[in-house]
């Protein structure tokens, strides 16, 4: 499925240009065209190469963008518009903070009266507040029941109400899950060689990505509900699945607080608010920050605190800008060397063509066009192989400097990506033809015919 | 010791190195003794200099963009792959991802854990914290900020990794700065591109406001550097000076303890002989009744940067088996479509050489030899530029994950660039060599008719 249309104006303005350009040339250039094209299908084998050549290039910079792209959308739906994010003084991110530990040292409790009419209400009637504890612990990867002497990180999230954070966050339920009870824990009455045990399994609700690393190493797919998993020498059940593709919290896992707390976190790390009017956030932000004295809280908008977590994103963002760079110069020399050989092997009919009429600058966009369609046939080609990335699944961390996420994201190959991936190619293309074009606007009729 | 004869002695004692100068020797051997092949391959190539310098310059730029992931790739396999001697062991927090244990576990740990008197005993061992602080309150920027490894100073030379690939002058540096930092605990080693960032200079005293310990503002002194390359963005400080903070920020808060005080040992890395060692003392680690509360894990080294690694692997696979095949194949087919229009524009000459009385497989290997001329000279330019200018000028490629910092070329490089290139110039020859061989004189020459 596209995404983010229309295409960005920065983009949409070079491809337009590009084609009109393309368009003139050909309308008002009166070039040969039909012998440009009869000899692009005469020598097929070179045209295709160096197209796959292009399609190559072209593909590897839609692939690598798409992983970016994925990762700046988790960022991006992770918040909530109106939302604000409340976490303790100097911390970078919900790992660093500390909160306190009771739920009356949370700051929905140091809001004025005038403050807290501000905050949005759910259909009950109560405020729209979240308190959360933010826990990573390390987890051993067992497969089949083996060890396999590596850990991942697990990213829990101690809650009180979990259906309040749900709502909190615009997250809802997959059909079929509820959230734990009230107790946290439920018996499990038999292992799973049948025999009867006594162990409490911790009751969770885990994000779609997560259930599907966490299934994989036992039940080889993703776990569903009622399935079990272990962490923290501790069985756990699934009572629910959350519908959270395409945020932060597709990786998490979230458990009665008063349980995960001991694992790592007995404070609270964040809370989250949800205020009426939410181009009032900012404002409010502001406020409470300057306020809430009792603790030494830091509050901004939910969408400026993912904006933060972008660092990751955009050195990686750089790292694919510069290799595609290098790879697509790479893919200009290839391009240069199949337009002088054009042009070398071409030059009686350039003589020709120069003594039947046509003009210097004729010659030069007959060349450069047919160098543009190149191009534009492996950009095209190289736009349809990257496009088949769009919607794998990878895990990778975002991070705002300080600590970081592990998450589960989708690549996503938008509109702006293909039409990034076709301008590319087109600049590609341009700057491997214009100087054999140049070269063969310069041939003189008679020297060539020679 | 001179650095040149310094550098050119550690050469002759590396493997890779010497098997290098081998095939650089067979390479020169095998020019000589086909002297007259090699000058009608280079003749050829001269005859159309723009296709070479083109082809040329395409295998260069793809060349350098391998180099450089395989130089990430390839330091991340070694680090994260197991040894079976000298091991490095690494006790942990057993759960939490960001391990904070009580600094009193340091005196337990060093010893192994053992109880028994058969019980192993590390070689070696260090105890790691961090301290992270910038030069102004409240304002954490990339000129400001500083990020310590707290150790005792004495274990680096032992314990720390690569102070093996120091200089003299180097190593000579950090021995006089341990006796300094030893002498006076504020006293510490920074790394050279981090000094400059901060502009600061050896001998300066600065004060830091603490990022991850609550109120641990500290006054340091400058006393010696640390090299470029991996620790170059890095600072030491003493172990000792973090700890008596700790203690005393209670003296300060009418006896309250800070709340880190147990939980300022991050790291403790220790030193065994080999696998059934560390075996050994991973278990008496994990079931000592001393470190419980909170418990505590012992992986190797390997291991528990694998682990952190985990969570990069989808992008590391990419990296391996998406990317670098894909420039691989790239190289093959600009190389491809150079050589099929050299043969094409050289039927004629492929004839002539028949009847002059060339073999069909001496054309063959003619025209596959320039494509290898090409292709191993401009991978080996390339490599081995890129060797020179990143570990020369520029001091690494930046990996700017975890601690990392920056990864060197390695001397393999100096191999990989002529193999990629000779590797891809053979796959996308073969074919266009295959149709030089299997020109047929009769109908070449019909066509001149």
């Amino acid at each position: 499925m596209m995404h983010n249309l229309p295409v960005r104006l920065w983009l949409a303005i070079p491809v337009a240009v590009t084609l009109l350009v393309f368009l003139l040339l050909v309308l008002v250039g009166k070039v040969p065209l039909s012998y440009n094209i009869r000899n692009l299908t005469v020598r097929w084998r070179t045209t295709l190469l160096t197209s796959l050549a292009f399609t190559l290039v072209i593909s590897l910079m839609i692939v690598m963008l798409a992983f970016v792209n994925g990762l700046y959308e988790l960022t991006q739906q992770s918040a909530v518009p109106g939302n604000i994010v409340i976490l303790s003084d100097g911390a970078f991110d919900e790992s660093m903070s500390n909160l306190g530990n009771a739920s009356s040292s949370s700051p929905i409790y140091f809001m004025t009266q005038e403050q807290r009419e501000q905050l949005a209400t759910d259909d009950e009637g109560n405020p729209l507040v979240s308190l959360e504890a933010y826990i990573v612990v390390a987890q051993p990867i067992i497969i089949d029941g083996k060890p396999n002497g590596r850990r991942r990180f697990l990213q829990l999230r101690g809650l009180s109400d979990p259906a309040m954070t749900a709502k909190v966050h615009n997250l809802k339920m997959h059909p079929g899950g509820k959230w734990y009870s009230e107790a946290g824990v439920q018996p499990i009455e038999r292992t799973e060689t049948g025999e009867p045990t006594s162990e409490q399994a911790i009751q969770a609700v885990v994000g779609e990505g997560i259930a599907r690393e966490l299934g994989k190493d036992h039940y080889h797919r993703a776990l569903q509900v009622g399935d079990f998993f272990e962490a923290r020498d501790r069985k756990w059940i699934v009572t629910g699945i959350l519908h959270s593709a395409g945020s932060t919290f597709d990786s998490e896992v979230w458990a009665k607080m008063q349980i995960v707390g001991p694992f790592g976190k007995e404070q609270w790390t964040t809370c989250i608010a949800r205020v009426k009017d939410k181009d009032h956030a900012l404002e409010m932000a502001k406020e409470l920050t300057k306020t809430v004295k009792e603790v030494q809280v830091q509050v901004q908008r939910e969408i400026d605190y993912y904006d933060k977590l972008n660092t990751t994103n955009f050195q990686f963002l750089l790292a694919t800008a510069v290799v595609t760079v290098i790879i697509g110069i790479g893919g200009v020399f290839g391009v240069m060397n199949t337009m002088f050989a054009a042009i070398s092997q071409r030059s009686k009919d350039i003589g020709v063509m120069r003594i039947l009429g046509y003009a210097r600058r004729q010659i030069l966009i007959s060349f450069f066009l047919e160098s543009l369609f190149i191009a534009l046939v492996g950009g095209v080609l190289g736009c349809a192989l990257g496009y088949m990335a769009n919607g794998l699944t990878a895990t990778s961390i975002v991070s705002g400097g300080g600590g970081g996420k592990s998450v589960v994201l989708k690549l996503v190959v938008d509109v702006n990506i293909l039409t990034g991936g076709i301008l590319f190619a087109l600049f590609m293309g341009a700057a491997g033809g214009l100087i054999p074009a140049l070269s063969a606007m310069r041939l003189r009729p008679l020297e060539s015919l020679r | 010791m001179n650095p040149l004869v310094y550098k050119l002695e550690k050469l002759f004692y590396n493997p890779t190195a010497v098997v290098l100068m081998a095939c650089s020797a067979l390479a020169l051997y095998l020019i000589f003794s086909n002297y007259k092949a090699v000058q009608f391959i280079i003749r050829s190539l001269k005859r159309n200099k723009l296709r070479t310098i083109l082809t040329s310059l395409a295998i260069l730029v793809l060349v350098l963009v391998v180099t450089a992931i395989w130089t990430i790739l390839s330091k991340l396999d070694e680090i994260t792959e197991e040894k079976s001697k000298d091991l490095k062991a690494m006790v942990t927090e057993k759960y939490g991802a960001r391990s904070q244990m009580p600094y009193s576990y340091a005196r337990g740990l060093a010893d192994g854990g053992a109880r028994k008197p058969s019980d192993v005993h590390p070689q070696d061992n260090m105890a790691w914290s961090f301290y992270i602080g910038s030069l102004e309150k409240g304002k954490f920027t990339r000129e400001n900020f500083m990020f310590f490894f707290c150790m005792d100073p004495e274990k680096f030379p032992t314990m720390m990794d690569e102070v093996d690939t120091f200089s003299p002058t180097d190593l000579a540096i950090l021995f006089e700065s341990i006796k300094k930092m030893k002498a006076d605990k504020k006293r510490i080693m920074v790394g050279k591109e981090r000094l400059k960032l901060l502009n600061k200079r050896v001998g300066d005293r600065i004060k830091l406001f603490c990022q991850n310990y609550k109120d641990i503002d500290l006054e340091f002194e400058v006393c010696g550097t640390l090299p470029e390359g991996r620790y170059e963005n890095s600072a030491v400080m003493n172990i000792d000076y973090l700890q008596d903070a700790i203690d005393g920020y209670a003296r300060d808060h009418k006896g309250e303890k800070h709340p880190q005080a147990d939980k300022a040992l991050t790291f403790m890395f220790l030193k065994t002989e080999d696998r059934n060692s560390f075996e050994r003392l991973a278990e008496q680690i994990s079931t000592s009744s001393l470190f419980t509360n909170p418990a505590v894990k012992c992986d190797t080294a390997s291991s528990g940067v694998a682990s952190f690694l985990d969570a990069y692997r989808d992008l590391l696979w990419g990296m391996r088996w998406l990317l670098v095949p894909a420039i691989l194949v790239t190289m093959a087919l600009v190389i491809s479509n150079a050589i099929s229009i050299s043969v094409r524009e050289r039927r004629t000459e492929m004839a002539v050489l028949k009847v002059l009385g060339f073999s069909p497989s001496r054309i063959l290997f003619l025209v596959l030899g320039e494509a290898l001329f090409v292709g191993v000279l401009s991978g080996l330019i390339s490599s081995g530029g890129l060797y020179l200018l990143i570990n020369g000028l520029i001091g690494g490629i930046p990996f700017p994950i975890g601690w990392f910092g920056k990864f060197e070329i390695p001397l393999a490089a100096w191999w990989w660039g002529p193999a990629i290139g000779g590797g891809t110039a053979f796959a996308g020859s073969f074919f266009p060599a295959w149709s030089a061989r299997t020109v047929k004189v009769s109908e070449v020459f019909s066509k001149i008719g």
